[in-house]
């Protein structure tokens, strides 16, 4: 008997509308949004000052590509993308083994836990002034407005994932002799990757908006924020627009990547079906 | 009385929950089985029967008492003992195989070994075919065969087993209780296996402990004089339900009928 077997079968005897429903209905709508803003300027006519401050999507792509041709953008992008790389990247491996400890030791849980939460409950922004002074206006500001978003939401959510791991299975690992790091590899990070997986999620989410917000207040002189907030200075629409979309586009890829994380580590799940 | 293979004296244990009253589970609890013995151990729930095999298995240290498995005495994990659970205790994202070679992983044994290693147990219990398959896609009886053999592959002395068919449909665990005398004479381990399930302890065991209700003490010990191999139509012997009626003779006046009968 062979495991693949079964689930091989049904897939292929799925037509292809219900393999990409997702898919296709999500691409619809979006080609519907952007027809229908297309057409705004020839349907309403708009007042002189409402035109300057309108950009058609046809508008904002040629924006885009201005911006692309002219090779203006790409050192924004990187380095746009290295601050939100690394501070990601820092957040992740400050917040695992931090999140794991908390959620295995009652004891570090209370002493560090009231600090955690207070911090947790003040709005990043607030810390901005102190971050420039600290570390300057430049990359290390933003690295560090990124850190300071996506690290509480995955480290919470570690936290409440090791919290929660099954106690039984705990023991039985530990029935065999294994260590306080086998316990953890081998029962408690995989019992809490869902957990995980979501704090990835919001993370990436905080992530994306310290990277904006640090570089519309004034963290840094580069970056796309930067190029979006002098646009807007200057009332280039199409621009800012571009901008967006490349926020846009960045945080659509790295969904994407959480997904496939996602799937990575759910291999052994029973496979979901629609029952309707 | 000459020294046993598994030795318990005076254990006691009382849990002391964080804002909640303490519970005494065991007091001055014995219990001695010889080598290669099946003993069984019935009580009503919650006197304390699951306490005393994590106990056993060093998994809770008692306040008191003295346990030794030959000669050995117990203070943590041990390679000697191994647990069958009642909710099985598979890890859901691993294969069968993986699950089984569990124990041997935690010891460091190559892959390539381990897969060898864990063949014979799997033709054992009967799992040849399955080796690929995640938990999630086996029925509650395969699934403590894997269970069973994960515990059989650390080549224990002793076999703890924790009401491992309580949640298996009753014709699953009339085929399970024959397959486990089966290998048990196959792996000739030390057996000492709880149950709330009368007629279960008398069909697999040499003797069976009655234990009293919470704090947990062994009432009577009563034998099991009955021949092996046993099969299923031992069970309606006029013998065998003599023995039934005697357990739960010595049982009966433990059970707490206030909330409905438990067994
Ligand atoms: N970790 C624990 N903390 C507090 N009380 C416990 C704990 N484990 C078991 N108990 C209590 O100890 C008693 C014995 O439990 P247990 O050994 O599971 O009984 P059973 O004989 O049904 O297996 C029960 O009253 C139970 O509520
Ligand atoms: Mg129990």
């Amino acid at each position: 008997m062979n495991a693949n077997e079964t689930p091989a079968v049904e897939i292929s005897e799925r037509s292809f509308y219900d393999r990409y429903e997702s898919l296709i209905l999500g691409t619809t709508f979006i080609v519907l949004v952007l027809v229908i803003w297309q057409l705004v300027p020839s349907v309403f006519t708009l007042s002189k000052g409402m035109k300057l401050f309108f950009a058609t999507p046809t508008m904002v792509v040629g924006a885009l590509g201005d911006l692309i041709e002219s090779g203006k953008i790409w050192p924004a992008v990187q380095f746009s993308a290295t601050a939100f790389g690394v501070g990601l990247g820092l957040s992740i491996i400050v917040a695992l083994p931090a999140g794991v400890i908390l959620g295995r030791s009652q004891l570090i849980n209370d002493m560090v836990d009231p600090f955690i939460t207070s911090i947790n409950a003040t709005p990043r922004l607030v810390f901005l002034p102190l971050i420039l002074i600290w570390f300057g206006i430049g990359m290390w500001s933003v690295i560090v407005v990124v850190f300071i978003g996506a690290v509480f939401p995955l480290l919470i959510n570690t936290y409440e994932g090791v919290k929660n791991a099954d106690k039984l299975l705990i023991n039985v690992v530990k029935s065999y002799g294994a260590t306080e790091w086998e316990i953890n590899k081998l029962v408690v990070l995989p019992n809490s990757m869902p957990f995980i997986i979501a704090g990835l999620r919001l993370a990436i989410g905080r992530a994306v908006l310290g990277v904006v917000v640090a570089e519309f207040f004034g963290g840094s002189s580069k970056g796309i924020g930067v190029i979006m907030v002098r646009a807007s200075g200057t009332f280039q629409v199409d621009v800012v627009f571009a901008g967006l979309i490349m926020f846009m586009a960045i945080s659509l890829v790295l969904t994407g990547i959480v997904r496939a994380i996602e799937a990575r580590f759910s291999r052994w799940r029973p496979q979901e079906t629609k029952n309707y | 009385m000459a020294v046993q293979y598994i030795e318990a004296k005076n254990v006691n244990l009382t849990f002391t929950p964080p804002n909640r009253m303490p519970v005494t589970a065991l007091q001055g609890f014995d219990v001695a089985v010889g080598e290669g013995e099946f003993v069984s151990i019935v009580g009503p729930s919650g006197c304390g029967k699951s306490t005393f095999l994590n106990v056993l298995l060093g998994l809770i240290k008692p306040n008191s008492g003295e346990m030794a498995i030959n000669g050995n005495p117990v203070s943590g994990p041990g390679r000697d003992r191994a647990m069958v659970f009642q909710e099985f205790g598979l890890l859901p994202w691993r294969t069968v195989l993986d699950n089984i070679g569990l124990a041997p992983e935690l010891r460091g044994v190559g892959k390539r070994q381990r897969r060898a290693l864990c063949q014979s147990f799997i033709d054992m219990v009967g799992l040849s075919g399955f080796e690929a398959h995640y938990p999630h896609e086996l029925s509650g009886g395969m699934k403590q065969r894997v269970g069973i053999a994960r515990a059989l592959v650390s080549d224990p002395d002793v076999l703890l087993m924790d009401e491992p068919f309580a949640a298996l449909d009753a014709q699953t665990r009339d085929i399970m209780q024959a397959e486990l005398l089966r290998i048990w004479q196959e792996a000739k381990k030390t057996v000492l296996f709880v149950t709330h399930q009368i007629e279960e302890a008398v069909y697999l065991s040499d003797r069976v402990i009655v234990m009293t209700k919470r704090p947990g003490r062994t009432k009577t010990i009563i034998d099991i004089p009955l021949k092996r191999p046993r099969d299923y139509e031992m069970r309606v012997t006029p013998e065998f339900n003599e023995l039934k009626l005697r357990i739960w003779n010595e049982l009966k006046d433990e059970i707490d009928t206030q909330g409905g009968p438990q067994l």
